[in-house]
């Protein structure tokens, strides 16, 4: 059986690692450079005096603010581009998911394979089992080079926590990736076609990562809160170095009532009416601490792992019974 | 003598529609045993419901005595070629030989399979897809026959293939069947090839059984009849008319005998199998669309 | 050794055929008692047809004491056909050439004397059976 599998697979194995390698091609250049020009401006120093807190202050070198202002101008597209790479997974499980038991019904090799020895328990769970393994190694390749090629990037500025920031590093790939075949999967065994089972895949790999990641993921852990005055310094900020993740910042009057979502306002001390809202209204940031990043990594992962099981379960189930 | 086979009420719908039902009948071992009937009369669905790739919506069936449905330990006793001979289109023979050793521990024989297929000169490393359909045939028929089984069934084996082809497919599962003794089941519409090499029956239509026997027990039991103009009285000899037709002074009856036809107004003559199957499968009147197609009823 | 050859219009029987070409070549001689006939297995195969046909037409001309087989070995023929029946035949042959002749003077065409000796054929005689259903078994 697991000679099988890869003989089905070996070619589209081989283009798929091809594809690897040509992404790898265009991303290992471009952090390279980023991290030789990164140095070339001193960024690392300035790094170190943003971790002690000296962003916030006065104390912080112009040379250090043009240095960071030059490099993520000059970067900032590679952040760009990078929402490409959020479609990667997505592709795994269209090519690699959708097909694998709809095109075997398709085509009507399903009544050769399914009437040799094996039973389809078996079938499923190693075929399954194998284009698992072998898309988990593609994909824990793929988030850690993505994540080693946008650390200088979020080293300054540009969150790594932030949305689509999140999603196209570190571990969550892994999770998606595996997620979007066992979508994929799935649907082949429903819809026994490959196409309808792609589409099928799209419309539910789109609709759970926007609406995961907009409603679940801010609430993983509780979030903390900051609060600033209106009247005096004003709008309350993170430290980029830290890398926060901004969740809701609203002003809220006195009573704590929300009067500006959305919004923050800053005016100086000696005012008495300040951007629309009155006495005692402060305002209000509710984040995510940028050291919590591998936390909600892991959780977000782990979230997709078990529902992508749950799916692969679901899959093998179907399979047995397909009449 | 062992059945191989047995079916009792066994049906299958799809939606609305049963593809099969009421189906009952028993195979005995040892036979070639042609399934006829005009197509979509349910044929590949009993196939299917056989090597079980589908689960029975009513009744049961079992061979040799265990049901079929996913079942590792009938499976590599029952070698199966599905229409249109299904294989992987990129493997070459040689990787679906693999292929059948790696999935099928047991009674398999990959030499069985080689054997054959370096006999009739199929090339080992040509990839399927480029292989003629009589070629991918017998690739098919080598490897369900590698599995050493000892039940054949094909769907449809020789339906699309050339004359040739065809003759050399029979000649290549007959050789088989005298090798090893293996009870087959083939399903085909065509009459031509069956009579030669079948010796049991089973008519299907419309998803119902409507004839099934021994060939020869048939051939000896039905017999046609010509005579002066029948008014229904019963013809001493005859069990059952199946189909009739009458002019004004003559009637022509396809009957079952259990003794002779002594009768002299009659005459009887034998009745080939392709008649006997077709007379099973004349259908009650077919019902006109004049209506939808716009002309005068 | 001989090679067999199947009519597939014929109105008889394919096991049929096969007794009568091996009785055909017993009695113009191209079989002699010690030859082998074709092994089941390869008519089987080279007619593509039920080897329980050829079985069969094996067996009835073993019973009919023409061939005999030995199991493991093959079917070997017994005695020959030439001359056999001839003498029988010869005298059949004389009455029903006189009664043909009456036949015709009494009016009758072909076709009547066809119909006639069916329908007398079958009240008359019993009915001819296959002398052998049992199944080869592998």
């Amino acid at each position: 059986m697991i000679w099988l599998t890869w003989r089905q697979h070996r070619q589209q194995a081989l283009f798929t690692l091809i594809g690897l390698a040509v992404l790898a091609a265009l991303i290992v250049p471009i952090g390279l450079a980023m991290r030789h020009s990164s140095t070339a401006l001193g960024i690392p120093h300035c790094v170190k005096l943003m971790g002690d807190g000296a962003y916030l202050s006065s104390d912080f070198p112009d040379k250090c603010n043009n240095a960071i202002s030059q490099f993520t101008n000059q970067y900032n597209i590679v952040n760009m581009v990078g929402v490409l790479l959020l479609f990667v997974p997505m592709l795994i499980g269209l090519f690699w998911g959708a097909p694998l038991v709809s095109r075997e019904i398709d085509e009507g090799t399903h009544r050769l394979v399914w009437t040799q020895g094996v039973s389809r328990g078996r079938w499923a769970l190693v075929k399954f089992g194998l284009v698992g393994a072998f898309t988990l190694v593609l994909s824990i390749a793929y988030g850690l080079g993505v994540s080693w090629t946008m650390t200088p990037l979020s080293q300054v500025g540009i969150s790594r926590f932030a949305y689509l920031s999140f999603d196209m590093q570190g571990i969550v790939p892994i999770g998606y990736t595996l997620f979007a075949v066992a979508v994929g999967v799935l649907a082949g065994t429903i819809w026994h076609k490959a196409l309808p089972a792609m589409g099928a895949t799209i419309a539910v790999f789109i609709a759970t990562r926007v609406t995961s990641a907009l409603y679940a993921r801010p609430h993983y852990m509780s979030p903390k809160v900051l609060t600033r005055p209106v009247l005096g310094p004003g709008a309350a900020e993170l430290n980029p170095a830290h890398g926060d993740f901004r969740v809701h910042e609203a002003v809220r009057d006195a009573a704590g009532k929300i009067v500006q979502d959305n919004a923050q306002v800053g005016c100086p001390p000696t005012v008495t009416k300040c951007g629309g809202v009155g006495k005692g209204a402060y305002n209000w940031m509710q984040y995510q601490p940028g050291g919590r990043f591998w936390a909600f990594q892991s959780i977000e992962t782990g979230i997709f792992i078990a529902i992508a099981l749950l799916l692969i379960a679901l899959a093998i189930r179907r399979v047995r019974r397909i009449s | 003598m062992e059945s191989v086979l047995d079916t009792s009420g066994l049906g299958k719908r799809y939606k609305k529609n049963w593809a099969l039902r009421d189906c009952t009948l028993s195979l005995p071992s040892g036979r070639v045993a042609a399934l006829v009937g005009p197509n979509g009369a349910g044929k590949t669905t009993l196939l299917h419901l056989v090597i079980g790739l589908l689960r029975p919506d009513a009744g049961g069936v079992r061979v040799f005595g265990e049901s079929p449905h996913d079942n590792t330990k009938l499976l590599p006793r029952i070698g199966f070629v599905a229409q249109d001979t299904p294989l992987y289109r990129d493997f070459t023979p040689s990787e679906l030989v693999t292929m059948g050793s790696k999935l099928n521990r047991g009674n398999w024989d990959s030499d069985v399979a080689r054997n054959r297929l370096a006999q009739l000169g199929i090339p080992p490393d040509r990839a399927v897809r480029k292989l003629s359909g009589g070629q991918r045939a017998q690739v098919a028929l080598a490897l369900a026959l590698a599995k050493r089984p000892d039940l054949l069934l094909l769907d449809e084996p020789v339906a699309s293939l050339d004359p040739l082809a065809r003759r050399e497919f029979l000649q290549a599962l007959m050789g088989s069947v005298a090798d090893t003794g293996t009870t087959v089941l083939l399903s085909s519409h065509l009459l031509g090839d069956l009579e030669r090499v079948c010796d049991y029956m089973i008519v299907l239509n419309s998803g119902r059984v409507r004839l099934t026997g021994d060939v020869d027990d048939l051939r000896a039991n039905y017999r046609q009849l010509v005579g002066p103009r029948h008014d229904g009285a019963p013809i001493p000899g005859v069990t059952e008319i199946v189909r009739q037709s009458h002019t004004d002074r003559q009637s022509t009856l396809l009957v079952k005998t259990d003794g002779p036809i002594t009768d002299p107004a009659w005459t009887t003559h034998d009745v080939t199998l392709e008649d006997l199957i077709l007379a099973h499968l004349v259908e009650t009147e077919i019902r006109g669309t004049h209506t939808a197609w716009g002309v005068p009823a | 050794m001989i090679e067999f050859v199947l009519d597939g219009r014929s109105k008889v029987s394919t096991y049929m055929q096969l007794v009568q070409q091996v009785k055909q070549a017993l009695r113009v001689g191209m079989l002699e008692p010690g030859e082998q006939l074709p092994r089941m297995r390869d008519v089987a195969q080279s007619l593509a047809i039920n080897p329980n046909t050829v079985l069969k037409a094996y067996r009835e001309l073993e019973i009919e004491g023409l061939v005999e087989g030995r199991p493991g070995v093959g079917t070997f023929v017994l005695r020959s056909l030439a001359g056999d029946s001839l003498s029988h035949q010869a005298e059949l042959r004389t009455d029903l050439v006189d009664w043909l002749r009456r036949a015709q003077e009494a009016g009758l065409t072909s076709e009547d004397i066809v119909a006639l000796v069916d329908t007398t054929l079958r009240a008359t005689l019993p009915q001819e059976k296959p002398s052998n259903q049992t199944r080869v078994s592998g």
